[in-house]
This record gives structure tokens, sequence and C-alpha cells, in this order.
């Protein structure tokens, strides 16, 4: 299993960073196993995080290393870096650029992603869904990872960012899965 | 040449005068009109009767946003055409009111960018784009309304929670001060207001557990002069059971003093921001704002009591920042329909028929409520300008269904008046909601809404223009829109009211009757309150279209002024 292994690897290259220890090249080396070495991540459920915003990075970090947000990759990862080794990584991937993807909308889904973000509002913090520090970027996210972290608001597995979980339960999965799909063609 | 401009041509030939030409090359930072950037204290003090300036965001110290020039009326506003439109870098949701000063034009945009441009052809003077801090916390929007000016500087407020002084003649930055800890949740999208040497400025954070404020800050420094906190240590109040309008909210009260036993006063996280300009009132040296919600939104759990004064109309000392008095419309907010449209100061009758100095506010709940200006009690409320269905139905964890919907009623849409007519002009959405209530803990500075409120999809939305008489409560006409309305309204002494749609629509009514008189297409939303100016004896009407992030209405880049065609 990929996924498997990827634990593993998470694991093993997880080991305590001291301030003396930490060089940002092995830390990256290690988000790049997942996240890509050219930004395009390994799996389709694992968000791009070049060009992502570096105080949601940041905090989603330190979120991952407080168990606030729950990951068997991730919590070990960041649970072994500082707050300042953190932005150290969060600003690396900020300043890469936004790699493109190959993701098409179907037929009528923007039709059906309008009403879920009308009806959720969404556009009223995620604005033109391009991101900004606190706020992700959403345009040209993976559409796996975008469906999944909307299930996991609807299905109370993400809690860290808990107004979500209401939002999402307004939405069908049909309106999650048209949703992942616009958004991720943008 | 870094500016575009599209140059509308019957504007043209009074360009190519040769004073014109000759007066345009030899200034560059200034107008055909010199550099009269200077605005002094009784400038701003007489704003209301200034018919060649809009010195106030909401166009003088009473907040009344009619202007007195009468060129453009009833009978010509037919002929009403676009003089110039200048577009802006930034293609985002634009609230700004444009301030004009002496034949200059300032206007912000999204992320915080000012231009300074010539009020008579759009073009740009200068170009100031803030220097942002990485961190941003802010809903709903990345917003700006504008500057304050005052001498030769224009400040703004920025979403990092800074205040920044730039200098009025080539937009270079004075000094900067940070307000509050953006990572708390603290943001700034007012327009500041400006008096007797203090920049007066609240605060953004109401949906991120903030303590409210409002500060005053020294023109010439930057240093904090003092600080009014909108929320008190003791913020319970009198456990009032009722609304203004006297109907029941449902409260729990035995649950609630149980709370407040168990886990004290939540003073420190309820909220209670002030993101619209105070009316001053210089006679008595008195400020009167509305403060918004309490936080989380929709969990009223974790804050027992009334949540002073969340929901409320305050006044307090200008020159101290001392409370004087209050009047909380909604106690125990969980719908987040507070306190947002800025007050205005105009005379009212009450209810003896006595002329007495009244506050107007335009409630998100729909009423238009009017109070005493000198104890904050209230003397009456309006009619509902929009359905109301349920009032007051508790949240559940299921969703409820109330009217109006969080939106409103009056969102943060300033309200104008006639006062010749003793009318007050108000845009309104019609939006219905579920009210979803899920309890969580403080989460340190990201959205606490304590649950959601969610648009009904299948339910039919729009807007209204509506007139209020605020000597009786009674309306006096209303416009349907095709779409909820968001972004404020001018009103003039040339009879006329002006305001814009999200489908871009930009419409003239006739001010005593309601009837659609002018309109044009902006192409984009236009959802920022209009403001109007005279150069050169003409008189132009001005107003941004960049649509609004919050309603997600299309979004553009432009600032269009108009005046009637020759």
């Amino acid at each position: 299993m990929k996924r498997a292994s990827l634990v593993i690897t998470a694991l093993v290259l997880a080991a305590p960073v001291s301030a003396e220890e930490f060089a940002l090249e092995d830390a990256v080396a290690v988000c790049s196993g997942c996240h890509g070495e050219d930004g395009i991540p390994a799996d389709a459920e694992f968000p791009i995080i070049w060009g992502q915003e570096f105080f949601y990075i940041y905090t989603q970090l330190k979120d991952y290393a407080a168990g606030r947000r729950e990951s068997e990759i991730m919590t070990p990862i960041a649970s072994e870096y500082s707050r300042d080794q953190m932005k150290d990584i969060a600003q690396h991937f900020a300043d890469r650029a936004w790699p493109g993807i190959e993701a098409r909308a179907e037929d009528g889904d923007e039709k059906l992603a309008e009403r879920g973000i009308t009806g959720g509002q969404c556009s009223a913090c995620h604005g033109k869904w391009e991101g900004d520090s606190r706020i992700p970027r959403l345009a040209g996210q993976q559409p796996g990872y975008l469906r999944k972290t909307m299930l996991d608001f609807k299905n109370e597995v993400r809690m860290n960012a808990p107004d979500k979980i209401s939002t999402m339960k307004q939405l069908s999965d049909e309106t999650i899965e048209a949703l992942s799909r616009y958004l991720a063609s943008l | 040449m870094n500016f575009k401009v599209l140059q509308i041509l019957y504007v043209l030939p009074l360009l190519l005068t040769p004073g014109a030409a000759v007066a345009q090359e030899e200034t560059s930072a200034s107008t055909l009109y010199g550099d009269l950037s200077f605005v002094d204290q009784d400038m701003l003090s007489r704003a209301a009767g200034d018919g060649n300036n809009f010195l106030h965001t909401n166009g003088n110290y009473e907040q009344t946003r009619y202007y007195p020039s009468r060129q453009i009326n009833t009978d010509n506003v037919k002929n009403l055409r676009p003089a110039w439109i200048f577009q802006t870098e930034i293609v985002d949701t634009m609230e700004t009111s444009p301030i004009v000063v002496n034949g200059v034009m300032y206007v912000t945009t999204a992320f915080n960018h000012v231009y300074a441009l010539n009020a008579r052809t759009g073009e740009q003077i200068w170009h100031h784009k803030h220097d942002m801090g990485p961190i941003t916390t802010y809903c709903c929007g990345p917003n700006n309304r504008g500057v304050a000016v005052s001498g030769g500087k224009v400040f703004m407020g920025t979403l990092d929670a800074k205040l920044v002084a730039l200098d009025a003649k080539t937009g270079k930055q004075v000094w900067e001060t940070q307000i509050a800890d953006p990572e708390l949740g603290y943001s700034e999208t007012m327009a500041p207001s400006v008096v007797n040497g203090m920049v007066l400025i609240g605060t953004n954070g109401g949906e991120y557990g903030i303590r409210g404020f409002v500060k005053a800050f020294d023109t010439e420094t930057g240093e904090l002069k003092w600080t009014f906190h909108t929320i008190p240590e003791d913020s319970v109040g009198v456990w009032a059971t009722e609304d203004a309008t006297g109907r029941n909210m449902h409260r729990d009260i035995e649950a609630e003093k149980a709370a407040l036993e168990e886990m004290g006063d939540p003073y420190e996280t309820l909220g209670g921001g002030v993101w619209q300009n105070p009316a001053v009132d210089l006679e008595t040296d008195r400020i009167y704002f509305v403060v918004g919600n309490p936080s989380p939104d929709l969990d009223g759990s974790l804050r027992p009591g009334d949540n002073l004064y969340t929901d409320s109309l305050v006044s307090v000392d200008l020159n101290t920042g001392e409370y004087i008095c209050h009047f909380q419309y909604v106690a125990h907010d969980v719908w987040d329909l507070d306190a947002v449209s800025p007050p205005i100061i105009t005379t009212v009758k009450d209810d003896a028929g006595n002329d007495v100095k009244g506050i107007l506010h335009g409630g998100k709940t729909g009423h238009v409520y009017v109070n005493r200006a000198d104890d904050c009690s209230m003397i009456r409320f309006s009619e509902a300008m929009v359905p109301q269905e349920g009032m007051w139905t508790l949240p559940t964890a299921d969703g409820a269904r109330m009217l109006p919907g969080a939106n409103g009623g009056v969102e943060w849409s300033p309200m104008a008046i006639d006062p010749n007519l003793g009318l007050t002009y108000a845009i309104n959405l019609h939006q219905p909601m579920t009210y979803t209530v899920a309890s969580t803990p403080y989460p340190e500075g990201k959205l606490w809404l304590g649950g959601s409120f969610d648009v009904i999809p299948e339910e039919e939305q729009w807007g209204n223009v509506t007139a209020v008489d605020y000597n009786t409560g009674k309306i006096r006409w209303k416009v349907r829109t095709e779409q909820p309305m968001i972004g404020g309204i001018l009103a003039t002494a040339g009879g006329l009211v002006f305001t814009g749609e999200g489908n871009g629509l930009f419409k003239a009514y006739d001010s005593e009757t309601g009837g659609e008189l002018w309109r044009f297409q902006a192409g984009a939303g236009v959802n920022a309150p209009p403001s109007s100016y005279t150069v050169d004896g003409r008189q132009f009407i001005v107003v941004a279209a960049g649509g609004n992030a919050q309603l997600n209405y299309k979004r553009g880049n432009n600032i269009i002024a108009f005046t009637l065609a020759d």
C-alpha cells in the first residue's frame, strides 16, 4: 500500500529536530515525498502546497502538531518542528509557484457548485478562491483533496475549523463532488 | 502611462482649452484646481453645506449622506452620462466611498490600495499600495471603505489591523501604527473618521472572538489618545427578555445565570466590533456609533447575559472616550441580526411632537430605529422593511428557518436622509436562511460562528429600496430590486436618491415618490456608497463598481463619475 509506506516513511524521517540540527532542505525533502518534488502531489487526496498561503500552511502545521487536525501522516511530522521551523517550512512552500494540474468540471457542475456556494456563503471568506493569509487557495487545488476535505468536515473527521462542519452538513454529497471539480478547474 | 482612464467625449472640450492643458503639464501632484488638498477642521465641520466637496465617508459629521447641490435634479437626471471611468489595479469587491477635496478624489480598493485622482478627468495623480503583513484575519471579503482626510494627510485602516497616514499630495506614507493583533482576528475595513486632531477607528472581528473597541489616534503622530472598549468587564446587563420592538427572544435566563456562575463574564472574547463610522456631534462633543454582534455569533451558551454593548447604539465623549449612554436593540443576539449601518444625527419629532435631536439607525432586523441623542432612549421604530417570520426562533442543531436572514434587513449599507422630506432611505436584503448552532470553544483567531447561517437555495431572494418617514415610522415608498441590496445610498437636494445593485445597475429614484428616473449598467456589481461633488461648476455623481465578496456579486474595478450631458 502506497499510503502505508508513506506513513512508515514519515515516521522514520520525523525524528526529533533540534534547532541546531534543523535544515530546511531536509524538512522540504520530507514534505516533497508526498506533496511532490515539482509541486504535484503523489496522491490525488494530497493537497498542493506549492504557492499555498504562508499563514495557512503554518496554522495547519501547528494544528497537526497539537492534534487539532488529526492525520496519521502529518501529526508525527509536524510535531517534531518548533514554531519558527514551521514558519520556515511554510514560507518555503508559499514562495513556490502554484503548479497547474489537469482538472475539468463536468456538465452541470458549475450550476450545482454555485448553488452550494450561495447556500454556504462561501465567497464571504474564500472570495475569488485565490487565498489570502489565513484563507487557503482553493482554485486549482486537487479535486480529490477538496472532496475529501469537505467530506471530512461534513462527517466531523476534520475538526480544526469547526464552523465548516455546520456549513458542509448543509451540502449534499453530490454538491460537494461538483464543488470539488469546479474549484479544481478554476 | 500607469493609469487607465476612459475619457468620455463630452468632457474633452473642457480639457482641450489652453489653460487646462498648461495646468495639467505644470502640476504633477495636484489638479487644474491647484494643490488645495489641505483640509482644515472648519471645512470638515461645515461639510453638510459644502456643495463642492465630499469630505466624509457619509458626507458630513451627522452622516446624512445628503448632498446639497441641486444641479442634477429630477428634471434633468435623464441626461446623466458617464464623464470618466477609472480602472484600478485590483479587480475585487469594492465598498469605497469616494472622498473629494478641491478637485482631488481619493478612493480605495480591496487589499488596501489608495488612488488619488483628478476628480474632473479621472486621471491618476498617485497610487499607494499598502505593504500588507503576512497575517490577516477578516470576514467578509478583503474590503476597504475608503479614507479620511485632514490637514495634508489621508488616513486608511488596513486588513492587517494598522492605521496609516499618507501625504495627500504624494501618497507617501507619513506614519503607521498597529491598532490590534491580526492573528487574534482584528482587522480594519472601515474608513476612519477625523475630528479635532484625532483619527477615530473601530475594528472588525466579531466573527473571531475579539474584544471590540473604538480608538482615537493623534493625526500628527499616530499616538493613541483614548480607547473605548465596546465590551465592558461587566457585560451582563439587565437580563432583557424582549428586543427593542417588544418581541420575546426566548432566552433561558436561569440557564444563563447558571452558566455565568460557572464560567464568569465572557467579556474578553465577546466580539462587539465597530466597523462603520461614528456620527459626530460637535455641539455636545459626543460621538454615536453602533456595535456589532457578540462572539460566537450563533452560540449563546458560551456568553451568558445581555452581552453589552453588542447590538447597541453607544454614545461616548469625543475628547475622552468615556461612556455616556447606550441602547441595546437586541440583547444576547444569537442570529447575527446586529447593528452595523452607521447612525445618522438629525432633528426628529418625539412622541409629543416636539423637535429633538435624534439618532437614526437601519437595523438588520429590517426596522429603522429612532432614538434620542441626549440619553440614547428609543422614540420609535419603523414598520418592517422586509418580511419577518418566526422572530425570534432560536437556532437549532438541525437549522431553524427565520426571517430576516443573518445579512438583514439593512446590512452595513449606510442610509441617507432628506431632512426637508423627513425621510430616510435604506437598502435592504430579503435572503431566507436557516440558523444552525454548534457549540465549539474559542478557537484562538479562527472563524468562530458557533454554527452557521445558510441561505435556503430553494427560496427566492430579492432586495428593496425603502423610504421611511422617521417622524412617524411609516414606510413612504418601497421599490423592489432583483437581488438583495448591499452598498449604500446617496440623497441630493435635486430630489434624487442614487443606489446600485449586484447586477450592475446604478439607478436614480425620485426621493419623494420612489419613481425610477435613470439607470446605468456598470458591468459589475455596484455595491458601494455613491458620493457627489462639484468641479468647475459641474456636479458629478461618482460610485465604485467592483461587486461584492459576501454576496458573490460580479467583481470589477471601475470608479465611474457621471455628469450631465452638455
